[in-house]
């Protein structure tokens, strides 16, 4: 997190072509460090760190997929700020901290079930947690939650399938399964 | 196919990563597989689930925040290193409240809380997103404006004698409470004023802080509570405050 080097100082252009092609995206980082952090301030920090992490890296963007690769950098940040803060605190218990999730109740449409599903994920550990956000909240395919997280495709399905199996005991013990048709494993 | 295959394909074939003809190999294998069809079901109900859960999009704090990176980087490259440093400071800050113990989402009190409105509030204006509703320095125009829109009368002063002239106002939200934001221009930067009836009585001097890189002045004078947001030096502040708090008592 240091200053930007001259030599990658971002000039107007950059600029503005960043504003279009990243910023349309904001939202999605700030979703996706939301369920990473599980903390709305943190995620806010975490975001806009990782905006201007983009802003300064958005040369070496070569025109893919604008939001995996944000989502990266999204990913990155918030790895950054665990290691930093891991030195005053330890991994295990920012892990153990009561799960925080988006609060669904600030929907107009929320209900006690969308609680519960928020919170079963928000229980779960980090890497079961994102890959869940990534494919069914991102909607990201195989492909781009492989170029996220930096790992080949097959750990991608292999994780997403304990992930998948793992909330889905997770669900059973909040919600009636009969009523939601989850899986009787 | 077999079982063993058809109930490897049932998360690829949700998650839309089957070709056609495989789907379509997978669609018949179902019809003789009650229990893959069971397991197809399941696999829907949870990935319905988590769809159904409410995005929460980037909050306009962080939005207004980023644009005016954004901003500052594109007009003023040598300012921005300087922007750099104090964003930096405060990650750094936040890193060390988190070490000295981590309150989640208590993290910030009450007074951060309305602090983050009113720098909100005045991203607002200095971004020129939305900058006023009425357009003008004089007090009588404005001061009317807000006849039926607000529940009170906020005083309306025009500061050009002391440098700080009205532009106009508007109207925002400082915790949940819709409020009066007066305008005013102080060379090239803008300063925001927010202003409520008191809930207590008598006067108190202006405190200014510093957050995020502006400067905030809090005060109660005449019976009103005053919160003014810019980015010009804590001393200008100051001097904001005691034009502002001289034209009310002149107006008694």
């Amino acid at each position: 997190m240091s200053a930007m080097s001259e030599a990658s100082k971002p000039d107007l252009a950059t600029v503005e072509r960043f504003r279009a092609v990243m910023l349309p995206h904001l939202d999605a980082a700030h979703g996706f460090a939301r369920w990473l952090t599980r903390d709305p301030v943190q995620a806010q920090d975490v975001a806009q760190e990782a905006m201007l992490r983009a802003l300064r890296y958005f040369h070496a963007f070569r025109g893919e997929e604008a939001r995996p690769w944000l989502l990266r950098i999204v990913r990155n940040t918030w790895t950054d700020m665990r290691m930093k803060r891991g030195a005053d605190q330890p991994l295990e218990a920012a892990e153990n901290h009561p799960a925080e999730g988006p609060d669904p109740e600030q929907s107009a449409l929320a209900g006690d079930r969308r609680r519960q599903v928020a919170a079963a994920l928000a229980a779960l550990p980090q890497e079961m947690r994102e890959i869940l956000v990534l494919r069914e909240i991102e909607d990201l395919p195989y492909k781009q939650i492989a170029a996220v997280l930096d790992m080949p495709i097959g750990t991608v399905m292999s994780r997403l399938a304990r992930a998948r199996e793992r909330l889905a005991i997770e669900l059973r013990g909040r919600l009636g399964r009969r009523e939601h048709g989850l899986p009787d494993l | 196919m077999d079982c063993p295959t058809c109930e490897a394909m049932v998360d690829a074939y949700i998650d839309g990563e089957l070709t056609a003809v495989e789907s379509a190999d997978f669609e018949r294998a179902l019809e003789g597989c009650p229990e893959c069809r069971k397991r197809l079901e399941s696999a829907r109900a949870l990935s319905g689930l988590l769809r159904e859960l409410p995005a929460e999009p980037a909050p306009d704090l962080l939005r207004a925040r980023v644009e005016r990176e954004l901003r500052t980087i594109a007009s003023r490259p040598r300012e921005r290193l300087r922007r750099r440093m104090q964003w930096s400071a405060m990650a750094a800050s936040v890193v060390v409240a988190l070490g000295l113990g981590w309150l989640g989402g208590t993290l910030t009190g009450q007074g951060s809380r309305e602090s983050d409105a009113l720098v909100a509030s005045y991203l607002r204006v200095a971004m020129a997103e939305h900058t006023v509703d009425v357009a003008s320095s004089d007090r009588h125009t404005v001061k009317p404006w807000y006849a039926g829109r607000l529940d009170y009368a906020p005083p309306v002063h025009d500061l050009t004698t002391d440098g700080f002239p009205l532009l106009g106002g508007r109207l925002d939200m400082v915790d949940g409470r819709k409020v009066a934001v007066l305008v005013y221009r102080r060379n090239q930067h803008k300063l925001a004023l927010s202003l409520w009836p008191a809930s207590s009585a008598g006067n108190s001097a202006p405190r200014v802080s510093e957050r995020d890189g502006f400067s905030i002045a809090e005060w109660r004078h005449g019976g009103f509570e005053f919160r003014a947001v810019s980015d010009v030096a804590p001393g200008e502040m100051t001097s904001f405050a005691t034009a502002l708090d001289r034209a009310v008592d002149a107006d008694r």
